[in-house]
């Protein structure tokens, strides 16, 4: 039983192997890493893009996808579906696909591109434009996950805390975020996640300002791999953390 | 007084009552599993809406238009005690109070600890509970903010005997010192005749009869309401 159960845990550790194989690339002989200022200077700058952007991005998904997960999560059943079949749309367009579409829509071609260019606003190779891509990319992830987040409060719950005198406001905030919040927290993370490592979408609306996927391949093709690896050692730990602090938590309580 | 004429349609049945209720008086519902009295009780606390009818509470109209939840100043227990499981067990209690509790409301919440013996689990967790404890729990958060209406909906079931008493002995005490009106609805005639004197009993959605509960022990309505009022 116990030779079983030591047979089996090395089965996992040896997947859990081939899984942080590719990490030894960050030790692989490519010769010495490069991080002078012709390097340094534009990867600094795709940094302060990335992180200020994307947290921007972040607080727009939020803000607009919050409400809407709300909505559907306490919607009937046949409507709910309409709406996620809607959401799985956007998530499961290729991303380069998704940067054309985006790049025509919001161009002089497209309806809302043209009111864009009379108010004055760029929406190619611009901060918007990089916000708004890293918008398009992440809301459904993070809509599907709060959906699911809300889900697991239950709706008596939040009518028995009606019944105690709370309005509906009151109600959201005392019951159903506290309750939703780890899970919340999840998809946010996703999000996150998606929108900062997005490149197939923000290479086409966004060359510039780059962000840090696209400097890593503007690095890639003009220095080689040795001006990557000190911008990947960063992208990896900028993108990590926060879904993993949060994995952990969404572990200690299942409820939520 | 709570003036209620329901008609919900179920996919079962169909529930059609009307119901009166003096200011601080009490009534059973009693029938068979399915016979619509949990529909009825749903109905009047809003957490469920008629397809017709009206209800109205002390001049107060909960139904048509629907009144929103948190405006009917109700009492609603069910047999899941609902217990929000992110807070204390204090502050379960003292939710529908909000954020400034003055020294009467403090005093009355202190009381109601005290008497469902919940000192010793007070700062506990509600998710950490036992089952006996949180609907004792449910009981107090109902009562602390001293509902004009309460509506209890098998509330006992699965406590022990013991706990069963004690609390119909509360609940008794506090409906004479709070004066509000009840609804209560279980399977057990005992139980009923211990917080009400009289009772509808209700068959298939309908009430069929509405009486005392000498009354209805000695001439029940029908065979049915008969074999419900025997001891097993």
């Amino acid at each position: 039983m116990k030779a079983s159960r030591w047979l089996k845990r090395a089965g996992v550790a040896l997947f859990a192997c081939v899984l942080l194989y590719p990490f030894s690339g960050l030790v692989a002989p490519i010769g010495p890493w490069r991080w002078d200022a012709e390097v340094a200077r534009p990867s600094m700058a795709s940094i302060r893009v990335s992180l200020g952007l994307t947290a921007l991005a972040m607080m727009i998904v939020v803000l607009a996808g919050t409400p809407i997960a709300v909505y559907i999560a306490r919607t009937r059943l046949r409507e709910r579906l309409w709406w996620q079949a809607l959401l799985l749309l956007s998530i499961l367009l290729p991303p380069l696909a998704l940067g054309i579409l985006l790049s025509i829509a919001f161009g002089p071609a497209g309806v809302a591109g043209g009111w864009l260019e009379h108010a004055g606003i760029r929406a190619t190779n611009s901060p918007a434009a990089f916000v708004g891509t890293q918008v398009y990319v992440s809301i459904g992830y993070y809509v599907l996950g709060a959906v699911a987040a809300f889900d697991s409060v239950p709706v008596m719950l939040e009518k028995h805390a009606a019944l105690l005198g709370q309005a509906p406001s009151a109600v959201f905030w005392k019951i159903t975020f506290p309750m939703a919040r780890l899970g919340l927290a999840v998809a946010l993370s996703v999000a996150w996640v998606r929108a900062l490592g997005e490149f197939g979408a923000v290479v086409i609306t966004s060359y510039y300002p780059s962000g840090m996927p696209v400097q890593l391949w503007i690095n890639l093709e003009s220095f080689g791999l040795p001006a990557v690896m000190p911008l990947l050692v960063i992208f990896i730990f900028t993108a990590l953390p926060f879904p993993w602090v949060v994995h952990f938590l969404a572990q200690r309580k299942p409820h939520a | 007084m709570l003036e209620a004429r329901i008609r919900k349609r179920r996919r079962d049945l169909t529930v059609d009552v009307d119901l009166t209720i003096e200011k601080g008086g009490c009534l059973a519902l009693f029938g068979a599993s399915g016979s619509g009295k949990s529909t009825i009780l749903s109905c009047i606390a809003g957490i469920d809406q008629p397809d017709d009818g009206d209800v109205s509470f002390d001049g107060r109209r909960f139904f048509p238009p629907p009144m929103p939840l948190h405006a009917r100043n109700v009492g609603y227990l069910t047999q899941d005690p609902h217990l929000f499981p992110h807070l204390s067990v204090e502050r379960n209690i003292s939710f529908g109070l909000g954020s400034g509790i003055g020294v009467e409301e403090r005093a009355w919440i202190d009381r109601l600890r005290d008497r469902l013996g919940l000192s010793d689990i007070w700062k506990a967790s509600a998710s950490e509970i036992s089952g006996g404890q949180a609907r004792r729990v449910s009981v107090a958060r109902m009562l602390a903010r001293r509902p004009p209406l309460v509506l209890l909906d098998e509330p006992f079931t699965g406590l022990d005997r013991h706990l069963v008493r004690e609390l119909i002995g509360d609940l008794l005490e506090w409906k004479r010192e709070i004066a509000f009106s009840m609804i209560v609805v279980d399977h057990e005639s005992e139980i009923l005749e211990r917080l009400c004197s009289r009772v509808a009993v209700l068959s298939n959605g309908r009430i069929v009869q509405q009486a005392t509960w000498s009354e209805v022990r000695a001439q029940p309505v029908d065979a049915e309401l008969g074999s419900l009022l025997r001891p097993l």
